[in-house]
């Protein structure tokens, strides 16, 4: 009779087949279903909620919606608990670096050849190996400029099986084969990838003792004892060299912003940016008074061993790496990574300490067994050597998300960030149906002249154009209250600016309910007025509203991230994930560093989507009639 | 018709008024002397302070707060909307132009819209259930669950950094005259934030249409039309699309009052010199005077777009005069 109820046979996608077993699995594995019912249970009455119940689990988008809502509240909630972040920490070297976390997974040839020497920039790292072999591994760094390449990409002619340096600084690495041919990859926006013409002509009468390399600058220390330093030395004057040093060198180490050397007498010599705590050295490094046989740095701190095996550090305080834990034995050998510093005792064991923000102290449990023969520590990664030649890796595995501009770690933030934005829209919501259910109920149950009063109200908010307004009201609001109250201002003007939609709603189902025949019998059995209110109408109403908060969470987690992303919203370095997208206005980050918007966004998508879900099935089993649509 | 429409305006005048207040606690919200953010602060000095006493008194700062609020109505309402720090003009002389493109940009969108989402509803609802009918469903399923911006973004990535096809964002510059191919130039940087905005509006309209259309084809004189004998073209663009018109009308609607607050985000991704984007520009720049006129520019955008609804309602539903 009805066209519509002709079953039109339709043709199944494969999309809808896989869903169709997938949701079968899926109601064999937790839901036992049996084929033939007694009449008994045919019969059988169910309550209410449990038709509810049965019709929401039946619609397999709805319990595909709960399942990846409630990982993503566990990706939040429990994985904050188990990541801990510091707001205010910032790595600018590790600014910007791709997804990957394979910054320690090394060639197995550089444990076959033998290992010479490890040496790290902020991504990879690069092996020299006995043979004069170079191997380099982990995560090209981004290069914007034409002049820098990769890291990876070895230069036509590059004498591999005779490389006797190399040298790795946070974003390029060099090389010296022994008959003098300088390479350089990475980075070279200020030239430190190439080897000057100064340099090159010192090189025809001196041979080459050290090459080294810190941030953006490179130097080459001469079996003379004179030093040659170029690159990013704008600032720093980290090539500024006193006469007083040159000729008499020994060894050198670049940190952040200076350069110390060890001098012929055993003595430690400091330039580059003048009056911070490194250039402070200890009296007695500089008198003469001890003699110092080894140093590291690490990025703004400096460790020294001197011949009577004590150990002496200066520098910043920062990461508490001045503080040396209490050990055994006799230090071999020293090294530093970037907020590390670490020691080689004669037992074979490696000590190390200083800050942990990428599990720089974590260890391999193997680690305590093995013997040891050298270390090698840049940066965020550590190497160590054992005397069978094996390499134990430990240290900074990468950035499974990638890092943004202040080399914070994307999976922390969005970690954190979405902590936060689920707590906020959770919070908005919750404000806004509070409103909500007052103005609808109160309107719609005294009528008369408040329910004019109250619509009039709502018609006023709800003509208002949301963003234009919110993002006003954020500016006035947060600029008076303390920075630590103004994500709940935030919350505050989300939920006072979302009621209106929800307040109409129920007024209206108000209104009709109370017109129905259970209303009038309840009233003929004289049922007091607000019994019948609270009672009677309420439950009726109650579906809706779960419905319309369900849905309203959704465009509250999308309007908390749209209010971020402009800024108006949470405010850095509290994370959040929409204020994560903020810097995204720029099409540099849009087309290069993709990693910092669309994992976010992705994100916000995935947990809008599933809430739409859920709220989808959710009036769906509420109303079986809107599903027949 | 008229009658109805003197009905809707009389209607609107409480909410006119109640907005006025609003707009007006923010500018006294505003941190800084109303009266000295009105004037031009370049004037020389006694010129400026003739000009600040003037505007004290204009604004009768020191009478009770419903007579400022009269004296600001009435300033405002002459045109004195007070002097943008951030142009170094008056603010009347700066906000046209956003408001311009604002327009620009919406009726765009709105007719894109409006082409789009009424041929594709119709035929999700006669095609039920069809493939067709699925992809739109999870096209529009996704499309409200996607922050707004998350489109722009991803729009800049692909058509302006990766294709290269158009300009990612931005406005071109008249410096040469407004010649054709200024006009040219000036469609392409419109092309994306309407292509954004216009996805955002289908994604959220599309779903709606096609359930007002559904509930139309369910109703029993399609039943008679069809046992008439009517061609089905006929029974669905005569009969069902015409009754489901109204609540499609309210749906169009909304979905434009919408786009007005939406499209402060999609211009500020493509820097489309709209509304919204002025207005972030003037509050971080703490032009206050400008944030407020802005304000009272969207509001008063947003009774417009009112008006014509309740317009458009009489036309498409004549029961509605009759009331």
């Amino acid at each position: 009779m009805e066209n519509k109820t002709v079953p039109e046979p339709v043709k199944e996608s494969t999309g809808a087949k896989l869903g169709k077993s997938f949701g079968s699995m899926f109601k064999r594995l937790f839901i036992r279903e049996k084929d033939h019912l007694s009449v008994l249970e045919e019969e059988a009455l169910q309550t209410p909620t449990q038709t509810v119940f049965k019709n929401f689990v039946r619609t397999r988008l709805g319990v595909v919606g709960v399942v990846a809502f409630i990982l993503i509240m566990l990706f939040s909630f429990v994985g904050s608990q188990l990541r801990p972040i510091d707001e205010s920490y910032q790595e600018p070297a590790l600014s910007n670096i791709r997804p990957g976390a394979n910054y320690l997974k090394y060639p197995a040839q550089i444990v076959k050849e033998g290992v010479k020497e490890i040496s790290s920039g902020i991504s990879y790292s690069v092996a020299l190996t006995n043979e004069g072999n170079v191997y380099a591994w982990g995560k090209q760094p981004i290069y914007l400029s034409g002049m820098s390449t990769s890291v990876f990409n070895f230069p036509a002619g590059f004498k591999q099986g005779q490389i006797a340096h190399i040298a790795a600084g946070d974003r390029f690495w060099v090389a010296l084969s022994e008959d003098g041919e300088f390479y350089g990859l990475g980075y070279n926006n200020f030239k430190q990838a190439e080897l000057p013409e100064e340099a090159k002509e010192k090189m025809q009468s001196s041979s080459v003792k050290q090459l080294l390399a810190g941030e953006g600058v490179t130097g080459i220390l001469f079996e003379d004892g004179e030093i040659f330093i170029w690159g990013s030395t704008m600032s720093t004057r980290q090539d500024n060299v006193p006469k007083e040093y040159q000729g008499r060198i020994v060894h050198a180490e670049f940190t952040s912003l200076n350069v110390v050397v060890l001098l012929d007498d055993g003595t430690i010599g400091v330039f580059g940016v003048s009056g911070n705590e490194l250039s402070l050295i200890p009296a007695e490094l500089t008198d003469g008074s001890v003699e110092v046989v080894a140093f590291t740095t690490s990025g703004r701190a400096a460790l020294a061993l001197d011949s009577t095996g004590k150990l002496h550090v200066w520098g910043s305080r920062l990461h508490d790496i001045l503080q040396i834990p209490d050990f055994e034995g006799k230090v071999v050998d020293l090294f530093g990574g970037k907020n590390n510093f670490g020691v080689l005792l004669d037992n074979g064991q490696v000590i190390y300490w200083g800050a942990n923000h990428f599990n720089q102290l974590a260890f391999p449990k193997a680690m305590k067994s093995a013997n040891y023969v050298s270390v090698y520590s840049d940066m965020f990664q550590s190497y160590a050597v054992a005397e069978d030649g094996n390499v134990t890796a430990w240290g900074h595995k990468g950035f499974v998300f990638g890092s943004d501009q202040f080399g914070r770690d994307n999976l922390t933030r969005l970690i954190h960030g979405g902590r936060i934005s689920l707590t906020v829209g959770a919070i908005a919501m919750i404000i806004s149906v509070i409103i909500a259910l007052f103005m609808g109920l109160v309107s719609g149950y005294f009528g008369g002249w408040l329910d004019n009063l109250l619509m009039r109200i709502t018609d006023v908010v709800i003509s208002i154009p949301f963003m234009p307004l919110a993002i006003t009201l954020s500016t006035i609001v947060t600029g008076r209250v303390p920075e630590m109250y103004r994500i709940y201002m935030i919350m505050v003007i989300l939920g006072f600016l979302n009621w209106p939609g929800l307040a109409r709603l129920i007024r209206a189902h108000l209104l009709l309910e109370r017109e129905k025949d259970f209303v009038l019998a309840a009233r003929a059995l004289g049922v007091k007025q607000r019994n019948i209110m609270v009672r009677h109408i309420l439950p009726n109403i109650f579906n809706l509203v779960i419905v319309n908060v369900t849905l309203g969470y959704a465009n509250a987690l999308l309007m908390e991230s749209a209010l971020s992303f402009l800024g108006f919203g949470v405010s850095p370095p509290t994370p959040s994930w929409g204020n994560m997208l903020d810097s995204a206005q720029s099409s540099t980050v849009i087309q290069y560093y993709w990693w910092r918007w669309v994992i976010p966004g992705l994100a916000v998508i995935f947990a809008a989507l599933s809430v739409n879900l859920i709220g989808d099935a959710l009036r769906d089993a509420m109303d079986p009639k809107a599903s027949e649509k | 018709m008229l009658r109805y429409l003197a009905k809707r305006l009389i209607s609107m005048i409480p909410v006119v008024i109640a907005i006025t207040i609003v707009v007006f606690g923010m500018v006294k919200a505003m941190p800084g002397d109303p009266a000295a953010m009105m004037i031009n602060p370049a004037l020389k000095e006694e010129q400026r302070i003739a000009a600040y006493n003037a505007m004290r008194e204009k604004l009768s700062l020191d009478k009770p707060m419903p007579v400022q609020y009269v004296k600001w109505v009435a300033a405002t309402v002459q045109g004195d909307l007070g002097w943008s720090a951030m142009n170094n003009r008056p603010v009347k002389d700066v906000i046209l132009e956003p408001l311009k493109n604002t327009l620009i940009l919406n009726v765009f969108v709105t007719v894109f819209q409006i082409a789009i989402i009424l041929p594709i509803g119709v035929m999700m609802a006669v095609k039920r259930g069809s493939f067709m009918d699925r992809f739109w469903q999870v096209f529009s399923l996704i499309g409200y669950s996607m922050p707004s911006f998350f489109i722009g973004l991803s729009l800049i990535f692909l058509l302006a950094l990766k294709l290269k096809w158009l300009p990612p964002g931005g406005m071109p510059i008249s410096a040469y005259g407004k010649n054709f191919a200024y006009y040219v130039s000036w469609l392409k940087y419109l092309i994306l934030p309407t292509l954004s905005l216009t996805i955002i509006s289908i994604a959220g309209a599309i779903r709606y249409v096609r359930n007002a259309m559904i509930e139309a084809l369910d109703q029993d004189y399609i039943r008679t039309a069809r046992s008439k004998g009517l061609p089905e073209k006929v029974v669905i663009y005569s009969h069902a699309f015409r009754n489901a018109l109204i609540p499609i009308s309210t749906i169009i609607i909304m979905s434009v009052f919408a786009m007005l607050s939406g499209s402060a985000i999609t211009e500020q991704v493509f820097a489309w010199k709209g509304i919204g984007h002025t207005l972030v520009l003037a509050l971080n720049n703490r032009d206050y005077m400008l944030v407020i006129a802005l304000n009272l520019l969207s509001t008063m955008l947003a009774i417009t777009a009112n008006i014509v609804a309740d317009i458009t309602y009489g036309i498409v539903d004549p029961r509605i005069k009759l009331e």
